[in-house]
């Protein structure tokens, strides 16, 4: 079988994958904290064992596939809501929260202060402070500088503890505006700063998703007619025509 | 493929819920004490089809993983507990709270109501009570004949009676103040019940040492409803619920170029 048919299929599969990543970005178009994915397509050499390919095979053999989803982490626009206790940052940096399965990273800071005092994250985790314990906040008002420092009623109680991560550590998505990193790799922030009665909203952008979901959709009808022509014109002639015998 | 119609239909539910809470918040804009919701999201749980730093090779690892997110979900309409405006009405019974706290308000069914709704007036025993008719706790009443009321900025309630000169204090408003006001349980009637989640009320003097804020005698607090906003909200909303259904629109049409193929 003609090799540009596999690549045609692979092409194929991997813009329907695709798509799958671009209806989650714009699903969560209005999640605060939200960071989107983007695509990552990659070519893959097919090659027989150890056998170097001809310059020939190497074209015919070149497939299109989805190898990775990235996370952008692009700063959302910062928009305000009056709520003492919701908190966006502004930078790169990420709150710590606990949760039962450890520690996670969130963006999220739609908190509130649990019946028991704690600074809790929507889901009812609690945030950590700097000193790697949950946060109590008891009493109000609550003002919160830049750096994180809480002040409830004009004296500080604590402080929130915010991280940052190097360029190349591997982030990734746990739901919930949650994110996991490495155990390890997160480290004090310094680029950061809270903004209080602010939330982050997605990074999504509408404009750039509907671009992608339009070049998947023209790509996939592109493809769609390779594998007709396969079909239809070469198959054919080679299964039918060629054959017969005037 | 059939991902992402599911994961376009959350985002689709989700702004739809978004669309009924502006709705609602709209419709509340000049109602006493009225608190705006506003609903936050959270994204659903993902496919990891390859984790990142797996072993591509013996001496490599993958850099970024391939994670396929299933879309969102609406996580709770949290409630803005910002200050709204005062209105001066002039009415003796009229108290806004400037600060945190919430009256306390007996509910026919015995339990205690909290509100931010200080439209108080006196019933025919000389009872205070909210419109709808339910004392204020702890209950005070206003002597018949009564020629003013004075509500002081911590509650104290004083009437001057015919022929004194002096004040006589009838009682004092106490406000209740929650660890969680944002747990609340709204049941209309701009009345909220405590819950486990906004945990017991702190019962206090208004503008003591507990964070209570002091009233305001002849005004009203009106609600926080920010109507530019709201609107803003809405044409966000319309918008991405029409780029989700596109999404929608995408996937049937690539569905559509598949099933051509065996033609």
């Amino acid at each position: 079988m003609n090799s540009g048919y596999y690549a045609a299929t692979t092409g194929l599969v991997s813009r329907t994958e695709a798509l799958d990543t671009i209806a989650n970005n714009l699903a969560n178009v209005s999640t605060a904290g939200f960071r989107a994915n983007h695509n990552v397509f990659s070519s893959m050499l097919v090659s027989t064992g150890d056998s170097p390919l001809s310059v020939l095979n190497q074209d015919m053999n070149d497939y299109g596939v989805l190898s990775a989803t990235q996370l952008d982490t692009t700063q959302g626009a910062l928009v305000h809501t009056g709520n003492e206790l919701d908190l966006a940052i502004e930078g790169p940096g990420y709150f710590e929260v606990k949760t039962a399965s450890g520690s996670v990273y969130t963006r999220g800071g739609n908190f509130r202060v649990s019946p028991a005092g704690q600074l809790t994250t929507a889901a009812g985790d609690p945030v950590l402070g700097d000193n790697s314990k949950p946060v109590t906040i008891v009493g109000s008002p609550v003002s919160i500088s830049s750096d994180g420092t809480i002040s409830v009623n004009g004296a500080i109680s604590g402080r929130l503890k915010m991280v940052e991560f190097p360029p190349a550590t591997q982030i990734q998505s746990a739901g919930g505006t949650y994110y996991t990193a490495p155990v390890g790799a997160a480290v004090p922030a310094t680029h950061s700063q809270v903004c209080q009665g602010m939330l982050e909203s997605s990074n999504v952008n509408p404009v750039t998703s509907v671009i992608e979901l339009m070049t998947a959709q023209r790509e996939v009808e592109a493809m769609r007619r390779v594998l007709t022509m396969f079909s239809t014109e070469m198959d054919k002639t080679a299964a039918q025509d060629l054959p017969r015998v005037s | 493929m059939f991902r992402a119609l599911y994961t376009a239909a959350s985002g689709m539910t989700a702004q739809q819920m978004n669309l009924d809470n502006i709705a609602n918040n709209l419709a509340n804009s000049s109602t006493t004490g009225f608190q705006q919701r506003q609903v936050n999201f959270t994204d659903l749980l993902y496919q990891n089809q390859i984790m990142p730093g797996a072993a591509s090779t013996q001496q490599t690892t993958v850099t970024a993983g391939l994670q396929i997110g299933l879309g969102t979900r609406p996580s709770e309409t949290e409630i803005i507990q910002t200050q709204g405006d005062f209105s001066t009405t002039g009415n003796p019974l009229d108290v806004a709270i400037s600060g945190a706290g919430f009256f306390q308000i007996l509910l026919p069914s015995g339990q205690v109501g909290y509100t931010r709704d200080g439209s108080f007036s006196t019933n025919a025993e000389g009872q205070v009570v909210t419109a709808d008719g339910n004392p204020l706790q702890p209950a005070i009443t206003i002597p018949a004949g009564a020629l003013s009321v004075t509500i002081g900025s911590d509650g104290t309630v004083s009437v001057t009676q015919p022929g004194q000169t002096a004040a006589t204090q009838v009682g004092n408003i106490q406000t209740a103040l929650f660890v969680n006001p944002g747990g609340l349980n709204a049941v209309g009637n701009n009345i909220y019940l405590a819950t486990t989640a906004s945990g017991q009320p702190v019962i206090g003097t208004p503008g003591g040492s507990d964070g209570l804020g002091t009233l305001q005698q002849g005004m009203l607090e009106q609600s926080n409803v920010s109507v530019v906003n709201q609107f803003v909200a809405m044409i966000l909303a319309q918008r991405s619920y029409e780029s989700n259904s596109r999404v929608v629109k995408a996937a049937d049409e690539m569905l559509q170029q598949l099933n051509q193929l065996a033609q």
